[in-house]
């Protein structure tokens, strides 16, 4: 029996494609009225989760359950219960955003004032009557996220919603995203790249990379991982790094600042008596704590793709 | 299932479609204004081999497979398959549904083509009286000849996200019609010329095929009809989208 706790539950799910496991061995875990991040880099098994979460795709091997169903055997009445957008907003550009809506009501049989309900819960009510094909990007999203509120889902899965927008519509976006759970009562999974994206509005994250879940857990608990280093000021900063170094502290010079990690008080003194014994000139000595968005970029090597 | 095709009708209805489906009959309302001559006895009979021909040979088929791919179009080109598969529905009723529409579409193609007879039948003046029991056989068996073509063209439309691929496969299956039609041995067998033989009168006896009998005709529409539907709706249930 899977645990009644949790909305969506998966346990060992593996997905190999072109001879890789490009999800591999993922157990996530979802609790009701969570906005659960899905963070990784791009490529990292994302979308291909979300797929198999969604009985899009069949999973190589491992379960799937939402509202503690699996959805191999309960696929469709678990479904009805999900609203989705995945990696790019689905619509038919020769319709209008109210017919795109009415097919899917027609499927969903739900009442017709829904399709009122959602356009007016992302902006879109007064370009309803317009084709779809020539909105922008962002609207298309709002339509994508209007469809998947269409039937009341009591989980949505957002796959990327911001992916691709200016910082207007990413923030805009955002900012319904955030307001759902309270006036929808809804769980939400939200999917992106960026850490700093979902950093303000999840109440966990789960870590993807390179198909495996490496990390997945609320979000104070990632930013208590948040290593703090000291960055010194110095008047010779190379020749202090050498004597830093010859001494077995872990210093680090780049050529603009010289920092050492996890460096205790008394560590820090120590460090400064070395200094000032060897004649430097201390100006500053800073903590820096770190981004969370560099310890995701530590945590998934991927420094530079980003 | 009915929410299915109602759901599909939103996006038909003011779709392109319909302008194709008006292609055949318009040509062939200039055929029977101009190239009717009167022969014998049967009046209603030759009007029907003559506006029927070309339909049934080419357009027909042909349209069996645009119309395939272009139900199938807006589906792959914007994520429609993907969002209407994480709806509460199964596989197998978005692909009969599509089904259904495509033999719709065709229906209606083969009542446009036979309002085309009757109006040019009375421009003409044929005064002897309409054979309704041929021409809705004519009509009826052309379009039910039209099931294993939509099958196939369905299957290839489903699997090919290009719209030129399973247009590309039509045209090669069709063309081979202006030879086959005329074979005894391979005419009967090929699915792409059922829609003639069944569409032309039976009193027309210039095609080798048509001393076969209607049991052979049907059991090889039927037959290649269940082969291609049962292929394409096993390959549409196993698709990762
Ligand atoms: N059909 C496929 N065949 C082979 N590899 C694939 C296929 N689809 C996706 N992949 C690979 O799987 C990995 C994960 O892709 P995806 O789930 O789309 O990542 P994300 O959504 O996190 O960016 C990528 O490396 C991608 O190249
Ligand atoms: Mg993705």
């Amino acid at each position: 029996m899977s645990n009644q706790a949790w909305i969506l539950e998966t346990r060992g799910l593996t997905k190999r494609l072109g001879g890789k496991n490009v999800v591999n061995e993922v157990n996530l875990a979802i609790g009701k009225g969570e906005i659960y991040g899905f963070l990784g880099p791009n490529g990292a098994g994302k979308t291909t989760t979300i797929r198999m979460l969604l009985g899009l795709a069949k999973p190589t091997k491992g379960s799937v359950h939402l509202f503690g169903r699996d959805i191999r055997k309960e696929r469709i009445p678990i479904l009805r219960k999900v609203g989705s957008l995945v990696e790019y907003p689905s619509y038919y550009g020769h319709l209008t955003a109210k017919e795109n809506l009415e097919v899917v009501r027609r499927l969903l049989g739900v009442p017709r004032s829904r399709i009122d309900d959602v356009l007016s819960v992302v902006r879109l009510t007064k370009e309803a009557d317009r084709a779809v094909k020539g909105y922008s990007l962002g609207m298309k999203q709002r339509l994508g996220i209007a469809t998947a509120l269409l039937g009341q889902p009591e989980l949505l899965v957002l796959d990327e919603p911001t992916n691709g927008l200016d910082p207007a519509g990413i923030q805009e976006i955002r900012e319904l995203i955030k307001s759902l759970p309270a006036t929808q009562g809804v769980t939400i999974l939200i999917s992106s790249h960026l850490l700093s994206e979902v950093e303000q509005m999840a109440t966990r994250v789960g870590i993807i990379d390179k198909g495996n879940l490496i990390y997945q857990d609320g979000i104070r608990m990632l930013r208590e991982r948040a290593k703090s280093r000291i960055r010194f000021g110095v008047s010779e900063p190379e020749a202090a790094w050498r004597l830093l170094l010859s001494h077995g502290y872990e210093a680090a010079w780049d050529r603009h600042q010289l920092t050492v990690e996890r460096a205790d008080d008394r560590t820090v003194a120590a460090i400064v008596t070395q200094l000032v014994r060897q004649n430097h000139q201390v100006y500053r000595v800073e903590e820096e704590t770190a981004s969370l968005e560099r310890i995701f970029l530590e945590m998934t090597g991927t420094e530079g793709s980003l | 299932m009915l929410k299915m095709i109602r759901s599909e009708w939103i996006k038909i209805r003011r779709s392109v479609v319909w302008l194709l489906s008006g292609v055949s009959p318009i040509i062939a309302l200039a055929i029977g204004t101009f190239g009717y001559r009167p022969k014998g006895g049967f009046p209603w009979e030759e009007m029907l081999s003559l506006l029927s021909a070309l339909h049934a040979m080419l357009f027909l088929p042909l349209l069996a497979g645009v119309y395939a791919a272009l139900l199938c179009r807006y589906e792959h080109a914007a994520g429609g398959w993907k969002q209407m598969l994480a709806m509460p529905v199964s596989r197998t009723q978005v692909y009969f549904a599509k089904f259904v529409i495509l033999m719709l579409l065709l229906a209606v193609t083969q009542a446009l083509l036979l309002i085309v007879l009757l109006i040019i039948g009375a421009t003409h003046g044929i005064g002897s009286p309409i054979p309704w029991g041929t021409l809705f056989a004519s009509f009826a068996g052309g379009w039910l000849a039209c099931l294993p073509l939509a099958a196939l063209q369905l299957f290839v439309s489903v699997a090919f996200q290009s719209f030129a691929a399973p247009l590309a496969v039509n045209v090669i299956l069709t063309i081979p019609n202006v030879l086959v039609v005329n074979s005894e041995r391979f005419g009967p067998y090929y699915p792409w010329a059922q829609p003639m033989l069944a569409m032309l009168p039976r009193t027309d006896y210039g095609f080798g095929a048509f001393h076969l009998s209607m049991e052979t005709l049907a059991a090889v529409v039927l037959g290649s009809f269940c082969v291609f539907f049962a292929a394409g709706w096993a390959y549409f249930t196993n698709k990762p989208v």
